[in-house]
């Protein structure tokens, strides 16, 4: 293997690992800071937490939901998570790469199994890429970022499925590299782009709950602020 | 300033203008900056910082909602996609507030408060019914009605709201009659006298409209409009509670349950929330009572607690009390009386939480033989299309007729029924109008209205 690549594969790859990993945990630090500080302002505690763990988890498995409203959308976005999780957290050559560096590892899946799970995830990233550009209503939602994330998502699928084929065109070595950059590109956004749901999902319905969960007076001193001790009149 | 309202022709395509109130704040002409001011100020002591922060860094901008926003499904108009409304304000935020923005700055969208941005904020925020259907499919639980609010609160206090709302908030809080309808007390007294004649009329009991009893259990508020245009509702609401057998009050000082606040500002919320509380206190309630109306049961329920703290009493709606009343045989309804086909129409306020769903409907199927459904109900139903105070908003008739209103008068039509059953003041004004519109053969009522009809006090 050539030294920029075992240089990708370890140290780079460590030092952003940790990097992830560490802004990651501020993130969720954060947020779990700041909704206890806003559940101790609110003027009702009380929060229907059953239901909001159970609609956390219903939207963790959205099985009976992804056919009723924008079927193929939901479907591609869900073959693509499923994905990104199990072909990232299985496939036994990142394993080893968590085990050269950190030690840690677990069991894989098999590479049958995980290369069927590879091209649904590229036909539902390369979807998920054609209705941003072709569907009007998700064109106009979409920015840079949106497609940049999906193009390095698809790279990454794209560079790790044909550098398993035994008919791959292009020399492995350098579709490693290509491989390995991009996953490490889309590790360092994380943290700073909407793929930072991947640890703020469990709680973004719970935070929802405690701020419909209003403070007392907080109307008053923002007409305060704004008019002085006096108020205004409606 | 104020902006004159424009009639449309075409209400899927063209742009709204509202009266707009005229600020208090100075400079009138720096729209961007008061903008900016009074976000700053609502977020400084209020809870949604933390919540638009964790929304800004994770909206995926999916879309998913737009399929279930009865507003898009009829346009198709992207700037319609809850979730492009609500990226208009975090774009601000993230422009001007996100903890991020001081070393993600160069990341964050630009010119995000032109002039046009307030306006294309003004339209879209009112053109949403705050009916909250779209987040039942947000897969990441984003919730854009609750952002539509945060919106409409900030360009409130920035001086930008509809005068149909503030007018009538005006008259509630600072207005002599001290309700929205502007109704005097003798007036209310004659009307309540009015209501008790024609009550023992139908029923040939004498029932009261209690007024200023003091340890009642109940003190009612009901939509105020109720007393204007709802007679039958609440000559239903007065049966049912004497066949109830409970104690109730309505209180003298203050007795409308509306709360408009909960449409654009939560200062205006909480002061009309103070008010209901203080009544009930005044007159020794153990428990507030809300009439047949949506929003005003939903802002009792949620911000009552909220807001009184260990003042705080208990919230229910009539639909509740009702139903249990006749699960509990205390009402005695005859089966035969209502031949028509009924359907309910389920207000957004009090069904896509899940609160009031089966309740009313097993009271109605207790004595309707021949009671549909409209697909989909309950917490997916269809908002009538003048939720979140557009109903209230001359300016938005057609709008409200051609676009956000359609969905559900082709579901009316499609039920085949001859009465629509709504207990809400807002809903059932609009389902009139759209059965005027678009020529449906129906009456549209109350669910106590049907009680009346139905109930036997011998």
């Amino acid at each position: 293997m050539p030294t920029w690549l075992m240089l990708a594969k370890g140290p780079a790859f460590l030092f952003v690992a940790t990097l992830v990993v560490l802004a990651l945990l501020r993130l969720v630090v954060l947020t779990v800071w700041d909704m206890a500080a806003a559940i101790r302002r609110a003027g009702d505690r009380r929060l229907p937490m059953r239901q909001i763990v159970m609609q956390t988890f219903y939207w963790l498995f959205p099985f009976n939901r992804l056919h009723r409203n924008r079927a193929a959308y939901s479907f591609a976005s869900f073959g693509l998570h499923v994905g990104i999780l199990v072909v990232s957290f299985f496939l036994r050559n990142h394993l080893d790469i968590l085990k050269d560096n950190i030690g840690i590892a677990w069991f894989s899946i098999s590479k049958p199994v995980l290369d069927v799970l590879t091209l649904i995830s590229i036909v539902g990233v390369s979807l998920l890429l054609l209705f941003r550009l072709y569907v009007p209503a998700s064109r106009r939602l979409s920015r840079t970022a949106d497609y940049v994330l999906l193009l390095l998502i698809l790279n990454i699928f794209l560079s790790g499925y044909i550098a398993g084929r035994p008919w791959n065109p292009i020399p492995y070595n350098g579709l490693m590299l290509f491989h390995t950059l991009n996953g490490m590109a889309l590790l360092l956004v994380t943290p700073f782009t909407k793929i930072s749901h991947c640890v703020l999902f469990p709680l973004i319905r719970l935070s929802t709950e405690i701020a419909w969960h209003f403070v007392p007076q907080a109307g008053s001193k923002a007409v305060q602020a704004l008019h002085g001790p006096e108020g205004r009149k409606i | 300033m104020t902006t004159p309202a424009e009639k449309k022709t075409d209400a899927s395509s063209q742009p709204y203008f509202y009266h707009l109130e005229s600020s208090t704040l100075p400079g009138l002409d720096k729209r961007a900056e008061r903008f900016l001011a009074a976000f700053e100020a609502i977020l400084r002591d209020s809870n949604y910082r933390f919540l638009v922060e964790l929304y800004a860094k994770t909206s995926a901008k999916c879309g998913r909602c737009a399929s279930s926003c009865q507003v898009f499904q009829v346009t198709n108009d992207p700037h319609d996609v809850p979730c492009y409304r609500t990226n208009l304000l975090l774009d601000v935020y993230k422009q001007y507030f996100s903890d991020d923005r001081n070393w993600l700055g160069w990341a964050a969208p630009k010119d995000t408060l032109s002039n046009e941005k307030i306006d294309e904020m003004a339209e879209f925020f009112y053109r949403c019914n705050a009916c909250r259907r779209c987040t039942l499919d947000c897969p990441l639980g984003i919730d854009h009605g609750l952002i539509a609010h945060l919106g409409r609160y900030v360009l409130s206090e920035a001086g930008i709201a509809p005068k149909g709302l503030v007018v009538s908030v005006r008259e509630q809080l600072e207005g002599a009659t001290g309700n929205t309808s502007a109704i005097p007390l003798p007036a209310l007294m004659d009307n309540i006298e009015f209501l008790e004649e024609e009550l023992k009329d139908t029923t040939g009991k004498e029932v009261k409209f209690p007024v200023d009893q003091e340890g009642a259990e109940y003190i009612f508020f009901p939509a105020v409009s109720d007393y204007l245009m709802e007679a039958d509702t609440l000559m239903g609401n007065a049966a049912a509670l004497h066949a109830a057998g409970v104690s109730w009050t309505i209180g003298s000082k203050y007795f409308d349950g509306i709360n408009y606040g909960l449409f654009y500002n939560d200062w205006v919320l909480e002061r009309i929330i103070e008010k209901l509380v203080e009544e009930a206190h005044r007159l020794k309630a153990q428990k507030i009572l809300i009439g047949e109306c949506g929003h005003a049961a939903r802002s009792a329920r949620q911000f009552v607690p909220v807001f009184a703290g260990e003042r705080a009493l208990p919230v229910v709606s009539i639909l509740e009390l009702t139903a249990q009343a006749a699960q509990e045989g205390k009402l005695r309804l005859k089966k035969d009386v209502i031949t028509e086909r009924v359907t309910y129409h389920d207000p957004c306020n009090i069904a896509r939480s899940g609160w009031i769903i089966e309740q009313q409907r097993q009271l109605l199927r207790s004595f309707i033989s021949d009671f549909v459904e409209m697909t989909p109900h309950g917490r997916e139903n269809y908002c009538c299309g003048g939720g979140g105070g557009l109903v209230s908003l001359d300016e938005t008739f057609d709008f409200r007729m051609q676009v956000s209103g359609k969905t559900k008068a082709e579901q009316i039509r499609a039920s085949g029924a001859q009465i629509v059953a709504s207990p809400c003041a807002n809903c059932k004004k609009q389902l009139r109008e759209l059965a005027d519109y678009h020529k449906l053969p129906v009456q549209i009522v109350g669910v106590h209205d049907l009680v009346l009809r139905a109930i036997d006090l011998s």
